[in-house]
């Protein structure tokens, strides 16, 4: 018995000296140095690797060859793993001592808290960035000092390309049910919608087994609310709050549109791709979704499809760029700044307009005359004209894309109302910023 | 020669003697103790220490990279004010009744029926209903996934037979989501709890069957007094195994619903890894787990009791 005690005892022990320090602690580093920047090309090879999504890379490969053509000192590697596993594993590779030095972001989440990448704003100074880019394209990739409120502070990331989400639409079944022409305001669309019902056809295509319903909650409640002030709840500024009037009847409106038959009864159980099928093989008059799938919907309908941005007295959108990082790690962020700065230029514009995404030069997109991108184009022009982009409501805060899918499947299945939506959302945006 | 070289000193009953003895007692005692030594460390380092360093984490605020904030048992706390936590948790539970219940009771059935009537395609009828569990659960659920898909096999089926009217989306139903996914464990357990069962038959002695005959027992009132109640062990060791995998399951459930629709069949495991990749809150997952394992403990605790041999 004393043996046994003895024993569990010395066991016990040792354990808890090994636990009893904080987890992590020792990893904790404090903010890059930051000195003095440059902006020429190195004279000695630099060799950097830039890790990616296939999705938003589609590109950037050609951006890469066309680089190193320009700069010969300069390689880039390029290395892509899908969205999901990217998005769960870049801080740990950030931390880890084999950090890629050009990361994608796709939301700023921990990343800048913990000192995972560096501040671009000596570099942002020393290019004109803010010359280049409207201010609401690099808004969302300014963090403030306290790691996680957006809108404000140093630059961590620099945009390559822009989506935009709007509304797609069936051109031969809008006309067949008697809309003449994209509607202009929420009252308008409502009416467009009970055309649609009336006449036999589904009127909203959607595809919410991983949430897609938020867009639509978020694209009325912006154009109520107006762009500004959605902006500041998605970016996380203190005291603000998802209960607007313009959300409340954003919730509402989809809660109204599922209980009417205006989406499609099994929308819970299919995604944002099955959708996209649907709708190309004439399932939905209308359709939201991003530009990203403007290649597939134009080609598959024959041009026989439209876009508009979201109708309201200003167009506003869901917008937000494919924008990379510099690591905290890396040995040569004067070499990976200039290759920042060659993602605005008029060849990087024209690859990423190629591949799908609003260019940051506008000038470099070139649609042909009638095709859905032209209407893409025409509304994203539309929408800086008025300010109007606002960041995805799903990037507020690191949790909020799985709380907006849970939320509006539970929407529009009729097991919460307008009210029970938007507490679920504040509260898991109050968790992290209030 | 141990025994010759001490043997005059045992004469001599001395104080030193009697330590001497003592010391050799005990170390005669530690041998076992050093036998099991290698599976004992392995065991400690990789099963005892990783779960004494979560529960020590689960006291932290810890996003895995940057520092950590001590938080006590806040952790704790936040799993019960949850929802999707708790629904976790008691949808955990509800997949035993799909995981343990449900294939016992055709195990056993399946089992009884197959002892009476001897087949000669005893092998095949073995290896189809063993073949789920030997498959890749992740496999399994894409294969399910698509079967219980809008347009998919299920439903097509429906529409075949004239019941057109009941297909539906079944993993974005939120009545149906939740059988839907625990019937694929159903599948997957049913094939392990029939072999088990089956053997343990094979063991019960025949004289049982034969004196239950004399007494004017049917094969329904054998089955429930005789092959039943004979079966306690093996019923036990499904019970545990399957049990285990409803609580602690993650890969179909992962891989049909992620959770959804709404958190109708999120499991823990599915939590703790979105606490941990998603959200950041490394401390909060641990919480999560260290409960898991304590109730799985007890309900561990519970079959043992239940299922001991009286």
């Amino acid at each position: 018995m004393k043996l046994k005690v003895t024993i569990a005892t010395g066991i016990g022990a040792c354990l808890l000296v090994a636990a009893c320090a904080p987890p992590g602690a020792s990893n904790a580093q404090g903010p890059a140095q930051q000195g003095p920047v440059g902006t020429a090309a190195p004279t000695s090879e630099v060799t950097l690797s830039l890790v990616s999504t296939p999705e938003s890379g589609a590109a950037i490969r050609s951006i890469i060859t066309q680089f190193e053509g320009k700069h010969p000192t300069v390689k880039i590697k390029y290395q892509d793993t899908n969205f999901d596993d990217y998005n769960k594993s870049l801080n740990l590779s950030l931390a880890s001592a084999q950090s890629p030095d050009i990361v994608l972001l796709n939301s700023v989440g921990t990343t800048v808290k913990d000192n995972l990448v560096r501040s671009l704003a000596a570099y942002e100074k020393a290019y004109s960035w803010d010359k280049v880019y409207p201010s609401t394209q690099l808004a969302q990739w300014r963090v403030g000092g306290d790691g996680k409120t957006l809108g404000f502070g140093d630059l961590y990331a620099a945009p390559a390309g822009f989506s935009i989400v709007g509304v797609y639409y069936n051109k031969a079944k809008a006309a067949k049910v008697g809309i003449a022409s994209p509607p202009k305001t929420l009252e308008e669309f409502d009416a467009a919608l009970a055309k649609a019902k009336a006449a036999g056809e589904l009127p909203v295509q959607l595809g919410n087994a991983e949430g897609h319903a938020s867009f639509a909650v978020q694209l009325i409640g912006q154009s109520h609310d107006g762009a500004e002030k959605a902006a500041t709840w998605a970016f996380g500024h203190k005291g603000s709050t998802f209960d607007s009037p313009g959300n409340r009847q954003g919730a509402d409106k989809v809660r109204e549109w599922a209980g009417k038959g205006y989406l499609p009864a099994d929308a819970n159980g299919v995604d944002l791709q099955g959708a996209v099928d649907k709708f190309t093989k004439g399932e939905g008059v209308f359709f939201i979704d991003g530009n990203w799938d403007a290649a597939k919907i134009g080609e598959r309908m024959n041009g026989d499809v439209g876009f508009f941005a979201f109708p309201g007295a200003k167009a506003t959108a869901i917008g937000t760029s494919v924008a990379y990082g510099i690591s905290a790690k890396c040995a040569n962020p004067d070499a990976a700044a200039l290759f920042l700065d060659y993602l605005h230029s008029e060849a990087a514009s024209a690859a990423e307009f190629k591949a799908g995404f609003m260019p940051a030069d506008v000038a470099a997109a070139k649609p042909e005359p009638g095709t859905v991108m032209a209407d893409i184009v025409a509304a994203w022009t539309k929408v800086n004209a008025d300010n109007g982009l606002v960041g995805f409501n799903n990037n507020a805060t690191a949790t909020m894309g799985d709380t907006l899918t849970a939320a509006t499947q539970e929407l529009i299945a009729g097991k919460t109302d307008g009210a029970g939506f938007i507490g679920a959302i504040q509260t898991d945006w109050a968790k992290t910023h209030g | 020669m141990a025994e010759t070289a001490y043997a005059p000193r045992r004469m001599a009953v001395s104080r030193a003697g009697t330590a001497t003895r003592r010391r050799r007692r005990q170390a005669h005692r530690l041998v076992p103790l050093l036998y099991v030594a290698p599976g004992f460390l392995f065991y400690l380092t990789f099963v005892i220490a990783p779960w004494l360093q979560s529960v020590w984490i689960s006291l932290w605020e810890w996003n895995g990279v940057g520092v950590a904030t001590w938080v006590g048992l806040d952790n704790y706390a936040e799993i019960l004010a949850e929802p999707a936590l708790r629904a976790a948790l008691l949808n955990a539970f509800g997949f035993i009744v799909f995981y343990t219940v449900i294939p016992i009771v055709l195990g056993l059935v399946l089992a009884a029926v197959v002892a009476a009537t001897p087949w000669r395609a005893m092998p095949v009828i073995r290896t189809v209903l063993f073949l789920p569990q030997i498959l890749p659960l992740v496999a399994v659920g894409v294969v399910w996934k698509w079967i219980y898909s809008e347009d998919g096999p299920l439903n097509q089926l429906l529409g075949a037979v004239g019941l057109g009217d009941f297909a539906r989306a079944w993993l974005g139903d939120f009545t149906w989501a939740f059988p839907a996914v625990g019937l694929i464990g159903s599948w997957v357990s049913t094939g392990l709890c029939f072999l088990l069962l089956l053997s343990g038959i094979g063991r019960i002695d025949q004289s049982l069957y034969e004196a239950a005959k004399m007494d004017g027992c049917g094969p329904v009132r054998e089955f429930w007094h005789v092959t039943v109640p004979s079966l306690r062990r093996e019923i036990g060791v499904a019970a545990t195994v399957t049990i285990i995998a409803a609580l602690a399951g993650f890969d179909i459930v992962y891989v049909m619903t992620g959770g959804g629709p709404g958190h109708a069949t999120t499991v823990p495991g599915v939590q703790v890894y979105e606490l941990v990749f998603t959200a950041g809150r490394v401390g909060t997952a641990c919480a999560l787990a260290t409960v898991l394992s304590v109730l799985t403990c007890a309900v561990m605790y519970g079959i043992n009791r239940l299922t001991k041999e009286r």
